[in-house]
């Protein structure tokens, strides 16, 4: 045995030795993991994985936290005490916290006394503060957290336990148990998720730095009383290693002087009963999270979440990437529960899922899976939110809530968006404005990247290239396209540049561990950071974006916020040092992950503030961030990074965005064609189709690649790209809806699997294909190469489906064969449903605006169908004075009858705003009906009754042209509505019998 | 609605009444199509006339036809179009192939000249007052836009700018005819020159055999004389063996620094070579800074030449061998050195070589040639192989030599000169030999950071304004004809649609993760020349668009012939 190991270990190393010849050969992309550390590398990660090891190896291991008794309180929906954690004679304080909100969603914060009230000695002089970071709320939170009068203690609870009944009907509970401290969250009696379950709580608290040779006995030896002995000279070594790891700890050149020492936050949730967990985005695995304790196929290290400029990210990894949401699903049959681990620094999760069956001899049927997961910060408190759900709606529902719902796009920002680093000149620019027409090609926004500026200097136009942005913009403005400049948080060191020189004398920049000015290197060379943090700092970095002072920006510039993570060329993990210092004396590790937040929040504001006019009659800001946290959602879109011209990434993006979905920031998108490298015309074909399904769809290219805008594909690539990118602005209404949906109560754009069905356990794990919203469009866009015959499809229910084309007929339950050729999108309509369309090719997004409107009735097994569209200008904030339009469309069998009702809320459409919005739209009608799986019984009709609503015409009746058609072969018999000529604001019925 | 409804029916009853009393023709329709507008019952589709539909049917703004003719003043059919993505609704009437039978909607352009407005452009609320003068095609005024008829001063415009364009055309032509004389020309002097040529040549020829006749008379009368010189010189071979004594230790000594000093520079040159490669391999090209990767385009492109021979130990052991003491070598300079003996005849002193050991006679003698071949090879040495041959032979007949090797030259030079006149002459130097004027002439435009400059059958240059070297973008290659479809200003500069002389340039400076820079200029009609646009179609393939009258007549002023009006081939 030792021997295969042996042999088998030498095989791996010729073959790496292989694999790393290959990559001499090839132009090689891949990341630099050297240049990113493994947990092992990170000293908390480290030290809190073996502390559960430790927890895990010991049979008798026994948490040392316990809740004082004495010390609960719980008044109002807010229970608190003190936690106690005991190590050798000495015992730590831990204020608790536990709240239970009117959503009811329950949160459980522990702080630690001494630093709290300030009580430590922080090392090298440093000026950090000594708190735990509690600021994390401020700006991740934003509602949703009013306390529950109805939420009450149980009387008759067993000893040692303190039990909160809380939630919708009191159907929640939060078992709290003393000793040691840990928490059963229960719905309708039964435990959904486990605090400290496991024993892997650990609050580590401040120590002062006591130079021994000898080290001294630490925690979790003492914790382990009677262990066995072999345990304990394990844990010895691992504790000796640990404070290695306590105080300055060195990366890649890089020292970090932690001058606060050790101060992580752990702590294991266990999702009884559940065999999946969502979320933790952003990773490229797969949308179920992986197990991260190695095994086959699993990870070996744990997901990671510290966001990072990462070169070449590579596929199915744990590693962190640019963006992070500590928010995590998990998944049974009918029932989803969730938990939101408010913490900004860097945060690893280990995933490992136990298998327990009822009956030995069952062979696995009752077994029951349940999924354990491990939480590690490196500082600030242990904050944690959970939601009981029970359905995925209600859970992502109230994440919302908490984090705020996505921004309501403008109807450009949905559209197709053109960048390339870069497009050398204001003349290319129109140029390729141009081509667009010329070719015929929608589109709605051109980009620049970091090329236009003059030396990098943001704020600035490179006079030789973009001598005349103004004229460019012009041009642009003439078909509503819109442009979109890069600013970033860097701003170059160097003589003679206002915004450095304002930058510095008002001390807005980010600050070294010795409290100076920080200085790193990003795009310019030399740069400082601005600290978005700082309350003076957003206000100067508004002052910056106003018209008269960014001279050359217009009413249709907006902004890419790009590297905000931020990306340090020169920096650890190319970032910022750990130690560094942001407003009110926080360290950077505290709030690492809220940096890029932070800035766009920043431009956010600066958008809605370039001029006095745009004050008074704001528009909606459009801001572009790679970095993220919980909240982003509410400032702009966000995009996958930079990644690769390579089939894996293509197929990678899907997982990815449905990822992005479920975690509360739906307006996500992956660079189409990938960012690296040149793709070939099928892959750039290929993914320009799945492109059309992402909520943000923008092609891009790195500086070094040939350039691919649509119409250089060539024939049939052009053509068939052309169609996709039409198709997109067909269905816009249908995109516009979805992204309302996700506005008002946080619905995934496009939803996975497991969210439509949850009933469906053999769809959980399911990540290849989506839904578009609740238009019940099923998407499978074609991600492998040479793949053009067919694409199997999966089906969870036994609805109808039909090919959205074609109107071929699919029965579900299971899988189905949809056609695939190159020039086909495998889109299936499921049954049931209603989707609006407007099928005129327009040049751009705005120039729809006043098109009339298709809908397309899919009806389902039952006969019905039902469908809405939301509706406004597409730019202001006058949707939220009732300017739109909002409509529910439903055919029933039973009577035959198609009609429009209204959804806005009762007394919406009575203001100013909202009366003009919708006399502007009182042209705009529906054109066609499209019937599909029309009832045979329609053969030979040739008219339906049309009614509609308005001045004093109420009830009366028009006839209008149907024609009903015979499906051939497997395809639906459909029916076409001619010209119903009905308002689309407007209450209307049609009467097919 | 009902009221809503018929109003409609009204405003399309007077549509399509008022267009009949005007030009029989309902909105949009265009005169070449009149035709299929003219039955005052029913309309018939164009492409399917057995589709029959009531006259209310026209322009209700609901597509009908499946070739969307019910529909030329609206936009209801403009999705049928090759490019979009349809349904069965569609392809059930069409099959697969979907297009329209109009080109557009058809804009009167009182005052200006009519044009067709893509139906995808009709009520969309932009005035497309660039095909679309009148403004007719947003009818509907949707959202409150209003398109007043600018015909009259866009007209005017047009007119004021096609005279000027006519002018300059004129001006242009004249230009051209310029070029064709001045051509003419110059093709002119190459003929003369290949006839005097002739003529030259022949003279050469008879000069080339009288010397060589000269030369046989003087090495006849010289031969003598070489014999006598060569006796004095012997009777010096202890000197020789002396000097040879002192030379061999001095080749010794310099053998050995120089191999030391290769060692050294050949460990220097690895270790660049190693850090250049770690270079290369950790770098992180996505920072895009310029001087990294031109470092590193450099080092690929040091690493992929022919670096000559590796080192090898055999080469090493003879160079070991060669640097012992020339007694372990087995020669023994002291045996020679009493030998003053001067009956030692001069073949001795030819066969010095034979001293030494065979082996190493025959490296030396292999080694110094090929050491002397790549000195001279690479300009260190002077080639001095002609004389150092004759240097036994007298003035006389070196002089006789020289003379007829200069005539020889010249009788080359001249048959070279005859073939490249021959292959100008031939060479296609475009219509009427018309870029034979132009040849080598620049022209050049400012681009953002750079200048960039076109000669004519010579090359494209990238010049940065901020200072630093040129960069080749392409040498001519060829001529060719492309097809272009590129917009004309109201100045009348731009391609225009059609086919255009195009001159290809390629092999120029290799460039960052991509090809040697390549440039296609495509020629436009202009009066004078000047270069309008560069692209970078995709890295470092570039795109000139250069105006010159020298294709006047071929392709109208603009490029777009026709004085502009059929310029505009949107449709």
């Amino acid at each position: 045995m030792l021997q295969l190991n042996a042999s088998s270990s030498r095989w791996t190393a010729f073959f790496l030795l292989f694999l790393a010849l290959c990559s001499l050969l090839t132009p090689a992309v891949t990341v630099k993991h050297e240049n990113f550390k493994t947990c092992d590398q990170s000293g908390f990660c480290k030290r809190n994985r073996a502390y559960a090891d430790s927890a895990l190896s010991t049979s008798s291991w026994s948490s040392p936290y316990k809740l004082e008794a004495s010390s609960v309180r719980f008044d109002k929906g807010l229970l608190t005490g003190i936690v106690t954690k005991t190590v050798g004679d000495e015992t730590i304080r831990l204020p608790l916290s536990v709240s239970f909100y009117e959503s009811g969603t329950a949160r459980v914060t522990i702080d630690e006394e001494k630093r709290r009230k300030g009580e430590i000695e922080l090392r090298h002089n440093s000026k950090a503060r000594k708190e735990r970071y509690n600021e994390a709320e401020q700006w991740a939170i934003v509602g949703g957290t009013v306390l529950s009068k109805g939420a009450a203690t149980t009387q008759g609870a067993e000893k040692g336990t303190t039990r909160v009944a809380y939630g919708p009907a009191g159907a929640f509970e939060a078992v709290i148990k003393h000793s040691p401290f840990g928490v059963d969250f229960k719905r309708n009696g039964e435990t959904q998720i486990k605090f400290n379950g496991q024993g892997m709580l650990n609050v580590e608290h401040w120590r002062p730095k006591i130079d021994k040779p000898v080290p001294e006995k630490k925690e979790g030896e003492e914790e382990k009383k009677g262990g066995e002995e072999s345990a304990e000279v394990d844990t010895n070594v691992v504790t000796a290693d640990d404070e290695g790891t306590w105080w300055e700890e060195s990366f890649g050149g890089n020292t970090d002087s932690k001058p606060r020492g050790p101060e992580a936050v752990a702590l294991d949730i266990s999702f009884p009963g559940y065999q999946h967990v969502y979320g933790l985005a952003e990773h490229t695995g797969p949308l179920s999270l992986k197990e991260t304790r190695g095994g086959d196929g699993k990870y070996t290290e744990p997901y990671r979440m510290y966001n990072s400029d990462v070169f070449e990210y590579e596929m199915d990894s744990p590693m962190t990437l640019y963006g992070s949401i500590p928010f995590m699903q998990a998944q049974k049959k009918n029932s989803t529960v969730g938990v939101l681990w408010l913490n900004a620094a860097e945060t690893w999760v280990d995933i490992t899922k136990s298998s327990s069956s009822a009956n030995p001899l069952s062979f696995g049927i009752g077994a029951t899976t349940t999924t354990n997961t491990h939480w590690i910060s490196e500082s600030g408190l242990l904050d944690v939110f959970v939601m009981l759900g029970p359905k995925p709606q209600d859970v992502i529902g109230t994440y919302s809530e908490l984090t705020g719902y996505t921004q309501l796009p403008q109807q450009f920002a949905i559209a197709y968006h053109q960048c390339r680093w870069n497009y050398v000149t204001d003349e290319d620019v129109k140029d390729v404005d141009r081509k667009f027409d010329k070719n015929k090609i929608p589109y709605d926004v051109i980009w620049l990247d970091i090329e236009y500026t003059e030396g990098k200097k943001y704020f600035t136009w490179d006079p030789m290239t973009f001598a005349d942005p103004l004229g460019m913009q012009k041009q642009l403005d003439e078909h509503e396209r819109k442009l979109v400049a890069i600013i970033d948080p860097h701003i170059k060191n160097e003589g003679n540049y206002y915004v450095v020189d304002e930058l510095k004398s008002k001390d807005l920049a980010v600050h070294n561990k010795d409290d100076n000015i920080y200085e790193g290197w990003c795009w310019p060379g030399s740069s400082y950071w601005i600290d978005c943090f700082n309350p003076a700092a957003r206000t100067w970095w508004q002052s910056l974006f106003r018209y008269d002072r960014f001279a050359g920006s217009a009413t249709n510039t907006f902004i890419w916020n790009d590297m905000n993570e931020p990306s340090v060329f020169n920096g650890p993990e190319t970032t910022m040092p750990k130690d560094n210092l942001h407003h009110a004396g926080w360290e950077h590790r505290d709030l690492h992950n809220l940096n890029g937040l932070t800035l766009i929040n920043a431009t956010f504001s600066a958008l809605l503030a370039r001029s006095p006019a745009e004050v008074s009659h704001p528009i909606r800001p459009f801001v572009l961030t790679r970095s993220f946290f919980a909240g982003s959602q509410r400032l702009g879109a966000v995009w996958t990074g930079d990644n690769q011209a390579a089939w894996p990434h293509l197929e990678a993006s899907i997982p990815m965005l449905l990822s992005m979905g479920i975690s509360g920031f739906p307006f996500a998108g992956a660079d189409v064609g990938g960012f690296f490298g040149n793709p070939s015309k099928e892959l750039l074909t290929r993914w320009y189709q799945a492109g059309a399904f992402y909520p943000f769809f923008r092609g891009h290219a790195h500086i070094d690649t040939r350039r691919r805008e649509p119409y250089l594909a060539g024939e049939p690539y052009t053509g068939i790209i052309t169609q996709a990118l039409r198709l997109r602005y067909a269905l816009l209404p249908a995109w516009y809806t979805a992204c309302h949906e996700a506005h008002v109560r946080g619905e995934p754009i496009v939803r996975p699997n497991w969210y439509v069905h949850p009933e469906d356990e053999r769809g959980f794990e399911l990540d290849d294909q989506f839904y578009v919203g609740s238009t019940g469009l099923l998407a499978k866009p074609v991600v492998r190469e040479g793949q053009l015959e067919s694409q199997e499809v999966y089906l969870a229910d036994g609805e109808r489906y039909f090919g959205y084309f074609d109107f071929e007929g699919y029965q579900g339950p299971g899988v189905v064969k949809v056609s695939a050729g190159l020039e086909e999108i495998p889109l299936l309509m499921r049954g049931g449903h209603v989707i609006p369309r407007r099928d005129r090719p327009r040049r751009s997004s705005g120039l729809m605006r006043w098109d009339p409107f298709t809908l397309v009735v899919v009806l389902g097994k039952a006969g019905d169908a039902e469908g809405t569209l939301y509706l406004d200008d597409g730019e202001s904030f006058g949707y939220e004075e009732g300017a739109f339009i909002h409509r529910k469309f439903s055919y029933s069998a039973a009577t035959s009858v198609l009609m429009s009702e209204d959804l806005a809320a009762t007394g919406a459409g009575g203001s100013k705003k909202a009366k003009e919005y919708l006399k502007g739209m009182e042209k705009v009608r529906v054109e066609k009906i499209i019937v599909v799986n029309a009832p045979a019984a329609w053969k030979g009709r040739e008219e339906v009754e049309v009614s509609e609503e308005g001045a004093g015409k109420s009830g009366a009746v028009r006839k209008v042209g149907m024609e009903w058609f015979a499906g051939e072969g497997g395809k639906a018999a459909w029916a076409v509505v001619r010209d119903p000529g009905v308002g689309i604001g407007r209450g209307w019925k049609v009467a097919f019998a | 609605m009902r009221s809503v409804g018929a109003l409609l029916c009204l405003e399309y009853a007077a549509t399509v009444y008022a267009a009949s009393g005007e030009a029989s023709r309902p909105r949009g329709v265009g005169p070449e199509f009149a035709k299929f507008y003219k039955d005052d019952s029913t309309f018939s589709c164009i492409s399917t006339p057995s589709i029959k539909l009531p006259l209310s049917r026209l322009n209700d703004d609901y597509c009908d036809c499946p070739d969307g003719s019910d529909e030329p003043g609206t936009s209801a059919c403009s999705h049928l179009s090759p490019l979009y993505p349809h349904t069965l609704v569609d392809h059930s009437s069409t099959g697969s192939n979907i297009s329209l039978s109009l080109p557009g909607f058809y804009c009167k352009n009182k005052g200006h000249v009519p044009s067709y407005v893509p139906f995808t452009n009709v009520n969309d609320g932009i005035c497309d007052y660039e095909l679309c003068c009148d403004g007719t095609e947003e009818w509907d005024h949707v959202g409150g836009v209003k398109c007043e008829d600018r015909c009259q001063q866009i007209g005017k415009e047009f007119r004021k700018l096609d005279e000027a364009r006519q002018k300059s055309l004129g001006s242009a032509g004249r230009k051209r005819k310029e070029l064709v004389v001045e051509a003419g020309r110059l093709r002119r002097e190459v003929e003369d020159r290949l006839q005097s040529l002739g003529t030259e040549i022949e003279g050469s020829e008879v000069k080339v055999r009288q010397l060589e006749v000269e030369l046989v008379e003087v090495e006849r009368r010289e031969k003598g004389k070489v014999v006598r010189s060569a006796v004095q010189k012997v009777g010096k071979m202890g000197v020789l063996v002396g000097l040879a004594k002192q030379r061999s230790e001095e080749l010794r000594g310099t053998l050995e620094r120089v191999r030391e000093e290769r060692d050294a520079s050949r460990g220097r040159v690895q270790e660049l070579e190693g850090v250049l490669m770690t270079f290369k391999e950790e770098y992180n090209p996505n920072f895009n800074d310029e001087g990294v990767k031109r470092a590193v385009r450099a080092w690929e492109e040091y690493a992929a030449r022919d670096k000559g021979p590796e080192p090898d130990a055999a080469h090493d052991r003879d160079l070991d061998a060669i640097t012992q003491s020339d007694k372990d070598n087995g020669l023994d300079w002291a045996e020679y050195e009493g030998e003053g003996d001067e009956e030692s005849d001069a073949g001795v002193l030819f066969a010095f070589e034979y001293y030494l050991p065979s082996s190493l006679r025959h490296w030396l003698d292999a080694n110094l040639r090929t050491l002397r071949t790549t000195l001279i090879d690479s300009g260190i040495l002077a080639d001095t192989s002609s004389t150092s041959t004759s240097t036994s032979e007298s003035k006389a007949v070196q002089a006789a030599q020289s003379r007829l090797d200069a005539a020889r030259s010249d009788l080359a030079n001249h048959h070279k000169s005859l073939t490249s006149h021959q292959e100008d002459l031939d060479s296609n130097m475009g219509p009427d030999d018309i870029f034979r004027a132009l040849k080598g002439q620049c022209i050049a435009t400012d681009s953002g950071e750079y200048t960039y400059e076109f000669c004519f059958l010579d090359k494209t240059t990238q010049k940065p304004k901020k200072g630093g070297g040129h960069t080749n973008m392409g040498n001519f290659v060829r001529m060719e004809t492309v097809f272009v479809d590129e917009d004309v200003d109201s100045k009348g500069k731009g391609l225009g649609k059609g086919e255009r002389i195009a001159m290809r340039h390629e092999g120029g400076q290799h460039c960052w993760n991509g090809p040697n820079r390549s440039t296609l200029v495509v020629l436009g009609c202009a009066e004078v020349g000047e270069v309008w646009r560069i692209m970078e179609e995709e890295k470092c393939v570039y795109r000139m668009e250069v105006g010159t009258p020298a294709v006047c007549d071929l392709v109208g002023m603009g490029g777009g012939g026709g004085g502009g009006r059929g310029g505009r081939d949107e449709l």
